[in-house]
């Protein structure tokens, strides 16, 4: 029979789907068909109706339909209950990407009703005055747990929501593949790619069938499936793999034969035999795989993770391969997998095992270097070699020997055994030849010997240096042979110039090579590097052929050099910096800027040119040439002037630091003429004054004796020459003094004494008084036994006064006596004070001298540092007749001579004046 | 850890349930009683946040309340002033006990529920868990209280019995939900009602 159906919605005249179903009709038939509507049908009436013909060939034509049965309503609202809003569908499951309708049925027309999923709003389609629906399309996938969707009524705080369980896609598995590996199991395998499975349910499950059988399992992993193989008769396999979850399921069939999928177990039992230095025995078992099957075996030598043998190897079931070509005391790994020999299908699993070979002795000889040098006046050899390379030390090395033997004279040969943690060792030798032998040693033996001549005498290390350039790949090193016996050459640097020790480094060359590349990894910029190149004879000694020396890049200094400023006058100064090395130094120095800047001077010295620095201030710059001038005069400078100047040496790169300038102030111009001029006339005038001191007493007999001897007298000779060739010298024994001069003078001219000299020649001596010591000539006023003289060195208006034989008393009384002299009785009195008082001025010495001298005691008193009173102020220079007074004489002469002495102390400057 | 320390520090708290030691006093049991409501009172912000995170939009969004929500299977926590000061101390207790007897059977509804929607939340799960021991161990409390203070006992009744176990998922998540507030609203009402009982039973 054919049914068809029609499905109205809301009403019966609007029909929205109409369909066929045909079916076999038999006795009692209860017919069950489905529909599955879109939109939910709780959201709105649907009605169906149907019609029926027979659909059976047997029957003829025509075949006619049935009527229309009557219109059956389905309205789902009606169950509801008095909730004031539903949503519809509840927990549906759709898969992603699909388009999903929703509705919501409000009890109230008057609601206002929002809708949000996934708390953005959505607007949907009013069906009638209670319904709207939402239609959603290509819905995604947001989390397992679904996804919610709810409508609330405004103002009324009802809510009510849906939650729609979006499932993953089901995908098709991926890879899927069956093999056995013993013909009785058969594991199929596949990626089920994405899980599908949420929660409340179920997840996505796996059927496998075989269409040859018929049989079908139901896989009890996601991801894989054992198929058991019942007996040999089936050769070919069908299987379709079916996944399967709520909304729908995916397939993949696989065909094939059963000996063509035979993945073999892992072999097992892998052991090492007879390993020596360079062969080993590998043997393994495999699983059998039925009773003809032959496995193809492939068996790898890894050495360091590489593939370094790969041979192929037939078996049943054991395994056995000899392994050749071994490197000693190496690390090897063996490792087996077996396939089918007859259908490859896949390697099974890998079995391996780690071995090491056995020692050998080192098959290379070491690479020797030497460095000669003198200590203590004995040769001393220091030794170098590298390293053997694994490949070439074929085991550990143990030490290293070394053996000295004397080449000039035959001696027994001297060992040495180098620990083997050095590479090098020193010998001290003596003024011979030497050759060397060094060997490494390991478990199985020593190396071939390295041999190499040293002779004591060091001869000629000195050769011309050469500059080279370095460039990024290293130092390009050429040399000159210097004869044809050489077997080789070495040239030789250092590391790390810079340090102690410098690292050294030699490369060798072959004899046919006289040139090379230096690389190195240390090299750096900036600094020097000095290559030597030695020729090895013939008799393996090494002569030094060439010395070069480089940069891999020149840099621009990055010190200034020290400068010392010395020979500064006012107009130049010099400039020197000789510790400066220039060696070590970041490139090769050419040579020096001198800078110069003043602020008294605008235009540059000959010889500068004007420079801007880079804080753009200007000064000027000289620049020498020779890096080996490290002096240089600043001239034509200014006096008391202040220049700065900077010393930067430069090289290719360019120069250094022009930062911090030094200060030089030239000195006054005419300062070294006054301390060339003054400087020797104070020390003249010291020395005079010193000799003065010491020579005083010697100056003062000859130029100013207390007591002048007229006899030397200059002014007697002088007389004696032109005025009166008669002219005699008093003598003192001839002259006996008869009076006493005594001189009224008024109290109130004492002040003047004190001052001026000159009132002396003017007011003082009005009235000379005389005194009479001789009574027999009471009248005496001419020339008498007296004689008089005039002495010229004093007075000359007190001599001219014609009083000869007068001997004028110096009107000056003590300030302790204030009464006046008029008397003489006062005289006396205070002529013996006064004499009392000099006898305790004068030094002992003196007081016995018999003559009284005007010039002042005062004077001998201070010469010999013991003055008894303070110096007076000179009061008056006055003329002072000299006289010799015996010593036999009345006692008032004492009196007179102290008086004389007491009363007129002089000042020196007087004297001289 | 922190788990592991969390189910010792409950274990400790039910322990006196599970002793038959020394009788404690009834101040005891109240102090016993009232550290657990304070412990369910921290914890249950946390429990809150973790489900309504675990539940998507709009419980997910931030500041989600949803007072309107109820359910008749639970007795509401909110009481005027003047009724609750009125209480006895018979009813007082009474009531707390029948509302924790609710919560407890509810918050297994929930953990049931939540088992299928949040199978792979061990958080959730664990802490819905965590709060319906402890809501049986308050009700355990109450009891002990009631008789240390020779107050009659009611007999333990089946809420959930009244609750539709058809409901959707949305309905679950609302469920769950009304039951954690609820919870913490009875939590709250605990602490001031076991406050009142220690002032009135010093130890």
């Amino acid at each position: 029979m054919l049914f068809q159906i029609q499905i109205s919605r809301m009403k019966t005249s609007n029909v929205i789907w109409v369909g066929n179903y045909s079916t076999v009709v038999k006795r009692d038939p209860v017919l069950h068909w489905s529909w599955k509507s879109e939109l939910p049908l709780e959201c709105a009436t649907h009605f169906v109706r149907m019609r029926s013909r027979v659909d059976d060939a047997k029957i003829p034509e025509p075949r006619f339909w049935s009527n229309w049965s009557s219109w059956k309503e389905a309205d789902a609202q009606k169950s509801l209950g008095r909730d004031p809003l539903f949503l519809f569908p509840k927990d549906k499951l759709v898969e992603e990407g699909s388009n999903v309708t929703i509705c919501y049925i409000s009890r109230n027309q008057q609601d206002n009703i929002s809708c949000y999923l996934e708390g953005q709003q959505i607007h949907g389609e009013q069906l009638d005055s209670n319904v709207s629906a939402f239609k959603l399309n290509k819905v995604s996938f947001i989390r397992k747990t679904g996804t919610n969707i709810f409508c609330k009524v405004d103002q009324k705080d009802v809510i009510k929501g849906i939650v729609l369980f979006v499932s993953k896609v089901l995908e098709e598995p991926k890879d899927f593949s069956c093999e056995t590996q013993d013909f009785k199991t058969l594991m199929c395998t596949w990626d089920p790619g994405t899980d599908t499975s949420l929660p409340k349910r179920s997840s996505q499950s796996y059927t496998l069938f075989e269409s040859f059988s018929g049989k079908k399992i139901l896989c009890e992993h996601k991801n894989s499936c054992n198929w058991q193989v019942d007996s040999d008769s089936q050769e070919m396999y069908n299987f379709t793999l079916m996944a399967e979850n709520a909304l729908g399921n995916r397939s993949v069939s696989v065909l094939f034969s059963l000996t063509h999928r035979v993945h073999p177990k892992t072999p097992y039992n892998l052991f090492l035999k007879n390993v020596s230095g360079t062969k080993a025995t590998v043997t393994w078992k495999v699983h059998p795989i039925g009773n003809y099957s032959t496995l193809l075996c492939q068996l790898d030598l890894l050495g360091e993770g590489n593939v370094i043998q790969q041979h192929n190897v037939s078996i049943k079931e054991n395994g056995e391969y000899l392994l050749s070509e071994l490197e000693p005391d190496t690390e090897y790994m063996a490792r087996v997998r077996c396939a089918d020999a007859n259908h490859f299908w896949k390697w099974s699993g890998s079995i391996s095992q780690k071995f090491v070979t056995a020692e050998a002795a080192p098959s290379e000889a070491l690479d020797v270097w030497r460095n000669v040098k003198s200590v203590s006046g004995h040769p001393t050899v220091t030794l170098f070699w590298k390293p053997l390379s694994k490949l070439h030390a074929n085991g550990k090395i143990l030490s290293y020997n070394v053996i000295v033997e004397n080449l000039d004279r035959p001696s027994r040969l001297e060992v040495h055994s180098v620990p083997a943690t050095a590479n090098g060792t020193e010998l001290t030798l003596d003024q011979y030849s030497y050759q060397i032998h060094v060997t490494a040693l390991n478990s199985a033996g020593p190396s071939p010997a390295s041999v190499i001549v040293v002779s004591g005498d060091p001869g000629n290390e000195e050769a011309e240096e050469e500059r080279i350039n370095g460039t990024e790949d290293g130092f390009s090193v050429s040399w000159k042979p210097q004869s044809r016996k050489a077997i080789g050459y070495v040239v030789e640097w250092c590391d790390h110039p810079q340090d102690l020790p410098c690292d050294l480094q030699w490369k060798n060359l072959s004899s046919n090579t006289t040139s090379t590349v230096i690389s190195s990894g240390a090299f750096r910029p900036g600094v020097r590097y000095n290559f030597r190149i030695y020729e090895i004879s013939t008799e393996r000694m090494a002569n030094l052929l060439e010395k070069k020396a480089g940069y891999l890049k020149e840099l621009a200094p990055s010190d200034n050099p020290q400068v010392v400023v010395s020979n500064l006058t006012s107009h130049s100064f010099t400039l020197s910096w000789k510790d400066y090395s220039t060696d070590s130094q970041p490139g090769f120095i050419q040579g020096y800027y001198v800078y110069l800047r003043s602020k008294a001077e605008k235009e540059c010295h000959p010889g500068f040119k004007k420079a801007t620095l880079s804080d753009k201030s200007a000064c000027c710059q000289h620049r020498i040439d020779n890096p080996e001038q490290k002096t240089f005069v600043m001239e034509n400078l200014q006096p008391e002037s202040v220049y700065e100047f900077l010393v930067t040496p430069y090289t290719s790169a360019g120069s250094g630091p022009v930062d911090t300038f030094t200060k030089v102030t030239t000195p006054d111009e005419y300062s070294h003429i006054l301390i060339r001029i003054i400087l020797p006339m104070i020390i003249c005038v010291l020395l005079i004054m010193i000799t003065c001191y010491l020579k005083s007493q010697w100056m003062k007999e000859k130029c100013y004796p207390d007591i002048p001897d007229p006899y030397k007298s200059n002014v007697l000779s002088l007389i004696k020459s032109k005025e009166n060739p008669h002219l005699t010298i008093m003598n003192v024994s001839d002259c006996v003094p008869d009076a006493i001069e005594v001189i009224h003078k008024p109290e109130g001219s004492k002040i003047q004494f004190l001052g001026a000299s000159k009132s002396l020649t003017e007011t003082e001596f009005t009235k000379p008084a005389y005194l009479y010591l001789l009574p027999a000539e009471k009248n005496y006023s001419g020339p008498g036994p007296c004689i008089c003289f005039e002495n010229l060195t004093y007075n000359e208006a007190a001599a001219d006064s014609g009083s000869c034989g007068h001997f004028p008393v110096t009107p000056q009384a003590p300030p302790s006596q204030p009464g006046p002299l008029t008397s003489p009785e006062n005289l006396l009195k205070a002529l013996e004070k006064n004499y009392m008082n000099s006898l305790g001025e004068i030094a002992a010495g003196e007081a016995s001298v018999n003559y009284v001298s005007q010039l002042a005691s005062q004077m001998s008193g201070d010469k010999d540092g013991l003055p008894t009173n303070p110096p007076e102020p000179v009061h008056c220079s006055e003329y002072k007749m000299q006289m010799a007074i015996p010593l036999g004489l009345a006692s008032p002469p004492p009196a007179e001579n102290s008086g004389l002495s007491s009363t007129t102390p002089l000042d020196q400057s007087e004297h001289y004046r | 850890m922190s788990c592991q320390l969390a189910i010792l520090c409950l274990l400790t708290l039910l322990l006196p349930l599970l002793s038959r030691g020394a009788p404690m006093s009834p101040a005891e049991r109240i102090t016993q009683a009232y550290n657990l409501a304070l412990s369910m009172q921290e914890n249950m912000s946390t429990l809150l946040q973790t489900y309504l995170q675990a539940q998507g939009s709009p419980f997910s969004d931030p500041g989600f309340s949803a007072p309107e929500l109820q359910l008749s299977s639970l007795p509401p926590a909110d009481i005027s002033f003047k009724t609750w000061n009125a209480l006895d101390d018979g009813e007082r207790l009474s009531r707390v006990q029948g509302a924790f007897l609710a919560l407890s059977q509810h918050l297994q509804l929930v953990g049931d529920d939540q088992r299928d929607l949040n199978p792979d939340n061990p958080i959730l799960l664990a802490q819905l868990r965590d709060a319906r021991l402890r809501a049986q161990g308050m009700l355990g409390n109450v009891a002990a209280i009631m008789t240390a203070l020779g107050l009659p006992n009611p007999r333990a009744e089946d809420t959930v019995g009244l609750v539709p176990f058809g409901a959707s998922a949305f309905e679950q998540k609302c469920r769950g939900y009304i039951v954690i507030r609820e919870y913490g609203q009875w939590t709250d009402r605990a602490v001031r009602d076991l406050a009142l009982f220690k002032a009135k039973y010093p130890l």
